[in-house]
């Protein structure tokens, strides 16, 4: 939103470092506003997409009985992966973390699994 | 062209981004609002129309009250109070950034659902502000988005936001093939047939864009339901109101009693009985 480099900025570069992201934006879940974007803007995705999206898929999960909320969202092509995960925090709206990944450079089981484990680190 | 001379706020935001100015905003209106600029970005706005920062944080329990007013004894500058905020462990810098752009969006988006009055520019007041703000330009495109979008979804949103939701019965958590998520079930316990969108939205310490919304979700779901949508003249009638049944025939008539008359000077007209003359 600004050109200094901020806490959120600081916490999205530094998820570029996970083998394979090639772009990511932290994105409200209800609103779609996206509060910062770090990498290939494009390879991160649209935040009003990633949204009604996982909004969606929320919606058709909950009336199908799924049980909880949902956790992520793994969109594959022959190229690139897309990924949804949703961002707890202890109140407040639910966010998520939306992440491009290359097929080419990285092995996508051990890339999500890492990306998962750092989507606590966003909101630090 | 000067700020001075913009023909709208969003027009006036823009030139004062070009001046780098650093001040306040204040537009009158229903809502109207308080736009603080930091160097030409909008760092914070308050408006009676959507919560503040202050309540997005204190409302929904994220920060409690005392560990609040501890960090505001400390420091009296509210627009350092975020760093304090952060270094006293109460909350993350950058979740802190998240829920401060977060009041800037959805208050430029409160303030847009009607026209604004007129407005003038002063000096910096004190302000959560978010660092480094937001530009002006994306403010604006963001609120016609959410304009927009609302305006397909449901229709005009200012009528939207003067709707009192209630819910439908049997609409609790356990009404077959609907799960509802924590959110949409908060705003389902809140609704009660008098509170407004906004009212919702500083019960729960959220967004008002986020609760309508949410609001649609649920009609949609025919969860909650509003029977009529309000005028867009949100003042009560004063038009009387013709009786809907007529009395009974073998009813006495009621007994007709004319209204006492206004004396001047606060006469009361229980000690001035004798009119002083005209009717």
């Amino acid at each position: 939103m600004g050109e200094t480099t901020t806490a959120l900025q600081a916490s999205l570069d530094r998820l570029l470092d996970s083998p394979g992201v090639t772009g990511v934006a932290l994105v409200d879940a209800v609103t779609g506003l996206t509060y910062g974007v770090a990498g290939d803007i494009a390879e991160a995705g649209d935040g009003t997409d990633a949204s009604e999206l996982a909004t969606l898929i929320a919606e058709r999960l909950g009336a199908a009985g799924a049980e909880g909320e949902l956790e992520s969202v793994v969109t594959t092509s022959t190229k690139r992966q897309q990924v949804l995960f949703t961002v707890a925090r202890p109140t407040g709206d639910p966010l998520l973390l939306s992440a491009g990944l290359d097929r080419d450079r990285v092995n996508v089981a051990l890339a999500l699994r890492s990306l998962g484990d750092r989507v606590g680190e966003v909101l630090a | 062209m000067t700020a001075h001379a913009a023909r709208n706020v969003p027009a006036l935001l823009l030139g004062l981004r070009d001046e780098g100015f650093s001040g306040t905003v204040r537009v009158s209106g229903h809502p109207g609002g308080t736009i603080h600029l930091r160097n030409g970005l909008v760092g914070a706005i308050e408006t009676p129309g959507a919560p503040t920062v202050t309540s997005a944080l204190l409302t929904s329990g994220r920060i409690d009250d005392e560990a609040w007013l501890a960090v505001c004894a400390t420091e009296p500058d509210v627009d350092r109070l975020g760093g304090h905020l952060v270094a006293a462990g109460l909350i993350g810098a950058a979740e802190l950034e998240v829920v401060c752009a977060a009041a800037v969006f959805d208050g430029a988006f409160a303030m847009a659902l009607s026209p604004p009055g007129s407005w003038e520019l002063s000096d910096r007041e004190p302000a959560l502000v978010t660092e480094p703000g937001v530009e002006p330009q994306q403010l604006t495109e963001e609120t016609a988005r959410r304009v927009a979008l609302l305006s397909r979804s449901w229709g005009a949103p200012g009528e939207l936001t003067r709707v009192r939701p209630v819910a439908v019965t049997g609409s609790g958590p356990r009404r077959p093939g609907v799960r509802l998520t924590r959110r949409h079930q908060g705003v389902l316990d809140h609704v009660n047939g008098r509170r407004t969108p906004r009212d919702l939205a500083f019960a729960l310490g959220r967004g008002l864009y986020a609760v309508m919304l949410d609001l649609i979700r649920l009609e949609a779901l025919h969860l909650v339901r509003w029977d009529t949508r309000a005028a867009p003249d949100s003042r009560p009638s004063t038009a009387p109101r013709p009786s809907r049944t007529p009395p009974p025939t073998d009813a006495p008539a009621p007994k007709v009693v004319p209204l006492p008359k206004r004396r001047p000077r606060g006469g009361s007209p229980g000690h001035d009985a004798a009119p002083r003359g005209g009717s």
